[in-house]
């Protein structure tokens, strides 16, 4: 963004205007009028939260997140200055809170950028467009100022942030909407970022949507290693995703509560035979636990309630970079699994090759396939 | 003197919306609604198992997931012949009623209230409440750190709730606004009822074609219960009291009429009571033209086949303009002529429909709603429901629902035991056609599916904010957004806030709205409705 002086200089003209308008009450405008005259100082860090080509679940998630609460990491911790869905300002007034953030990072108060959703590159970017952009368009013979890209805007933000953050699986991986690329030019934040400022850091968060811990987890972990909270600065380490290694290093399968019931060989097939007393392995109905990386069966979600395998349905893989498209279908059992000391696929061939070291996936559901009879009345493998 | 206000980003809804208005001596002459976001969801579910739509296309928005999934559920099983069980119809209603209650306290509070007070007048609080004063320091410290971002800058209006010369006092500020963070836990705890059932949220897993996946134990339904009692609780005695208070506040007496979008509303209707869906809580039916007193109650076939898409004024070339969705092409054409949004606009027999909570509440006519209404002096000609009555009708929904979930929780309870899944809904049959029509927070939402070869052929959804949110059609009729906002008074042409009051008093969702339907490549002429 250009002319920053200039900014911070209509920024404290905008700031006496609000004041003023706001009529607030004696005693507190030295208060509030200070806050508007100088960009925060409370040393909070700044965040501008962009959202591209995404469906807010991402934004709806974090609203889950529990400790710490919303209210807390909004009010006490950060200094939430962009957010399109929750914050105060609209049109003019919400790019004002941008314009001066960017002002701010000019003179010293650096920000974190968060991106929801990838960046649609075909047609000039005008796949999605937010803000007002320079210059003007005709529509209906009305001349109307010109749309402003997601594309556009990353280009100013993302040089001027101390780091972005790409929030979700379609932010940090295309997701859903990269599986439409060849339409749209859906692109990946860290593939984008990475041509408009080569140098710049870009935290990946996966999941679809993320998890509220993985995000709030995430943005404290880049906080404190870029020297904006406590707690020892520089130490960020980054799995090959670019993700942070707390959350996605384990593997669904090995940590599942229905693991046993994969050892037992007891696979759900119809969901009006669940047992209660030994929950059944959704392997068959397509679970991508034993490709899924991410902490989901010991977090689990919304404030522990449950977790996709919890409630009887199988994982579909939404934090793996791979979603959508490479996952599907979600209801197929996975054809071909190759794992550290585990291997398999649907044939006889792969078991055979896979020999001795053929534990988890292979030796058991290949077992129940080549030695036992399935039962005619769907009793769920009917080993107990 | 004319002038043309262009307001991008339109905040505090879901997803990317412009309005422009034209405002001639304070008043709005005339309006454009553009969603400014596409993806493209539909076309990549194309060749996919037919399982899988359920999956992507609750992704189509992160604030609707439910509906959009218990759509595509509800066409699945039309597809594939499901007899429901009714304990899976049950969940199935219990987890929308929950997310109905999730989706309007968060639209109220969270996205809507700032509209109308005054947060930095909580730091004014004079009372003697612990918890008021504890949020009262709160706030004196953000302005004492020098850090008011998130509440500033915004739209000024000498009318917010609590600021100096404006409604109420600070102290009224200060009760709404601890309601805000309140309602931030409670609909947090509405989301935590339906995982109960159905896993997580956003994107849920508990529905499948032909059931659901959790059986109702004594455990889970009680534990849905303890908190359906303990929202009903509070959406009683704390959300539908608040709406009551701002709707009574003098300076929005304008807005009560103020935002009437043409008088037509369309509801397919919600929540089945048998197992065939022919009676609903939430009933089917239409008015045309303000006409509230004589609803109109046509089938959901017969609405389907009413519906067409125009897009003479959207971004896709004209080979898809007039076509009924289960025909419908969408080829993107940026740059058009006077093209001006990625929504196009449904209409239905050729006209503009509101759909969304007001829509439902008129054809639904209940006692208590209908009396309100009367009591807000609005059954007196000319038949007018602006912005406040859409938000009523949304706070009434929820206590109408947080009374009935528990009911339902009950009838659940006493069938522990019984099946929860058709297992027909896995027979994938090689060519079938299948539709779900459910209203949902946002109104009437269709999802339609032709399986072909055992897999998808055609996916298509029409969405409530595709309906409202429109822009005008080939006849040149505006959408219902656009003509909610011609005739409001905007005395301050810097500060519009009763354009963005009255856009978001519909709630609009422009992930979903903003849709593709696949070009039917096959021939299909006509779908089986059952």
């Amino acid at each position: 963004m250009t002319g920053k002086s200039v900014t911070r200089r209509q920024f404290l003209r905008h700031a006496g205007a609000t004041a003023a308008m706001l009529g607030l009450s004696e005693a507190l405008i030295p208060q509030l009028a200070g806050a508007l005259q100088q960009l925060a100082t409370s040393g909070k860090p700044a965040v501008i939260w962009i959202q591209g080509q995404s469906c807010t679940g991402c934004s709806v998630s974090f609203l889950n997140s529990n400790y710490p609460s919303v209210a807390d990491l909004v009010i006490n911790k950060l200094s939430v200055r962009y957010h399109p869905t929750l914050m105060a300002g609209t049109g003019r007034t919400a790019v004002q809170a941008i314009e001066d953030t960017v002002a701010g990072a000019g003179e010293g108060q650096p920000f974190v950028l968060v991106a929801e959703g990838p960046v649609p590159t075909a047609e000039d970017g005008h796949y999605c467009t937010f803000g007002l952009g320079d210059g003007t368009k005709t529509v209906m013979d009305k001349t109307v100022p010109n749309d402003k890209t997601y594309a556009q805007w990353l280009d100013e933000l993302a040089p001027a942030a101390a780091a972005v953050i790409a929030n979700g699986n379609c932010a940090a991986f295309g997701g859903i909407p990269g599986a439409n690329a060849k339409t749209t030019g859906a692109t990946a934040i860290s593939e984008y970022v990475k041509k408009v400022d080569a140098k710049k850091t870009v935290i990946n968060v996966g999941g679809c949507p993320s998890h509220p811990d993985w995000f709030v987890g995430t943005v404290m972990e880049a906080l404190i290693s870029l020297g904006l909270l406590p707690g020892g600065k520089g130490r960020l380490s980054l799995d090959k995703y670019g993700r942070s290694r707390t959350f996605f290093g384990q593997l669904i399968h090995e940590n599942c509560e229905r693991r046993p019931a994969f050892d037992a060989g007891l696979f759900l097939q119809d969901w009006n035979q669940q047992d209660p007393d030994m929950k059944l392995c959704m392997f068959k109905k397509g679970c991508k636990g034993p490709v899924t990386y991410a902490d989901c069966c010991v977090r689990r979600w919304n404030s522990k309630v449950s977790w996709c395998v919890g409630a009887g349905a199988p994982c579909h893989g939404c934090a793996e970079p791979t979603f959508y498209q490479e996952l599907a279908p979600l209801y197929e059992p996975l054809a071909n699994v190759s794992l550290p000391g585990v291997s398999t696929s649907a044939d006889i061939a792969g078991w055979v090759a896979a020999g001795a070291t053929a534990v988890g996936i292979g030796a058991h559901y290949l077992y129940k396939q080549l030695g036992e009879k399935e039962p005619k009345e769907s009793s769920e493998g009917g080993e107990r | 003197m004319a002038e043309i206000i262009s307001i991008d980003p339109l905040t505090r809804i879901e997803g990317h919306l412009r309005i422009d208005v034209e405002v001639e001596g304070g008043r709005v002459v005339d309006a454009w609604s553009s969603g400014t976001m596409f993806r493209g969801i539909e076309m990549l579910l194309q060749d996919k198992h037919p399982w899988d739509a359920q999956q992507v296309t609750e992704r189509i928005c992160g604030v609707c997931p439910l509906v959009h999934g218990t759509a595509s559920s509800y066409a699945l099983d039309d597809a594939t012949g499901v007899k429901l069980p009714d304990n899976a119809r049950l969940i199935r209603n219990l987890t929308l009623g929950a997310n109905f209650i999730q989706s309007h306290v968060l639209h109220f509070y969270h996205l809507a209230a700032l509209d109308y007070v005054d947060p930095l007048a909580v730091a004014d609080y004079t009372g003697s409440s612990l918890p008021l004063i504890t949020l009262r320091d709160k706030f004196r410290r953000l302005a004492a750190e020098k850090d008011p971002y998130f509440f500033l800058p915004r739209y000024e209006s000498p009318d917010y709730i609590g600021q100096p010369g404006g409604p109420g006092d600070p102290d009224l500020a200060c009760e709404l606004v601890s309601h805000y963070v309140q309602a931030l836990e409670m609909r947090k705890k509405a989301q935590e009822a339906l995982t109960i059932f159905y896993g997580r949220m956003p994107s849920f897993v508990g529905t499948v074609p032909g059931g659901v996946t959790t059986k109702p134990t004594i455990s889970n339904t009680t534990a849905f219960k303890a908190r359906m009692q303990e929202l009903q609780q509070w959406v009683n005695d704390v959300y539908w009291q608040d709406i009551l208070t701002v709707a009574q506040v003098p300076e929005y007496q304008e807005l009560l009429r103020a935002g009437d979008s043409g008088g037509n509303y369309l509801a397919y209707g919600a929540f089945d009571l048998d197992a065939a869906g022919k009676d609903k809580f939430f009933p089917t039916g239409l008015i045309i033209g303000g006409d509230v007193l004589n609803t109109r109650k046509p089938g959901r076939d017969e609405i389907a086949k009413q519906i067409t898409e125009s897009v003479q004024h959207s971004w896709y070339t004209p080979e898809c303009e007039g076509l009924n969705p289960r025909e419908g092409k969408t080829e993107p054409e940026l740059g058009k002529k006077d093209a001006y949004s990625f929504l196009k606009a449904p209409r239905l027999g050729g006209r503009p429909m509101e759909v969304g909570p007001l829509a439902r509440q008129l054809v639904m006519q209940e006692p208590g709603f209908m009396s309100l209404v009367d009591r807000l002096g609005l059954l007196t000609e000319p038949l007018e429901f602006g912005i406040l009555p859409r938000h009523a009708a949304r706070a009434y929904e929820a206590v109408l629902l947080a009374a009935k979930l528990p009911e339902w929780t009950d009838e659940l309870q006493a069938g522990i035991g019984g099946d929860i899944w058709d297992p027909k809904g896995a027979e994938i049959p090689d060519e079938s056609y299948g539709k779900g029509m459910v209203d949902g927070p946002r109104g009437a939402l269709g999802h339609w599916i032709h399986i072909q070869g055992k897999t998808i052929g055609n996916y298509q959804c029409v969405v409530p904010t595709t309906w409202n949110a429109s822009p005008r059609d080939k006849s040149g009729n505006r959408g219902p957004i656009e003509s909610s906002l011609v005739g409001l008074p905007v005395p301050d042409v810097d500060n519009p806030i009763n354009v963005a009051r009255c856009v978001r008093s519909f709630d609009p969702c422009i992930a979903c709205a903003v849709h593709v339907i696949h070009p039917e490549h096959n021939g299909v002429k006509e779908f089986r409705i059952i």
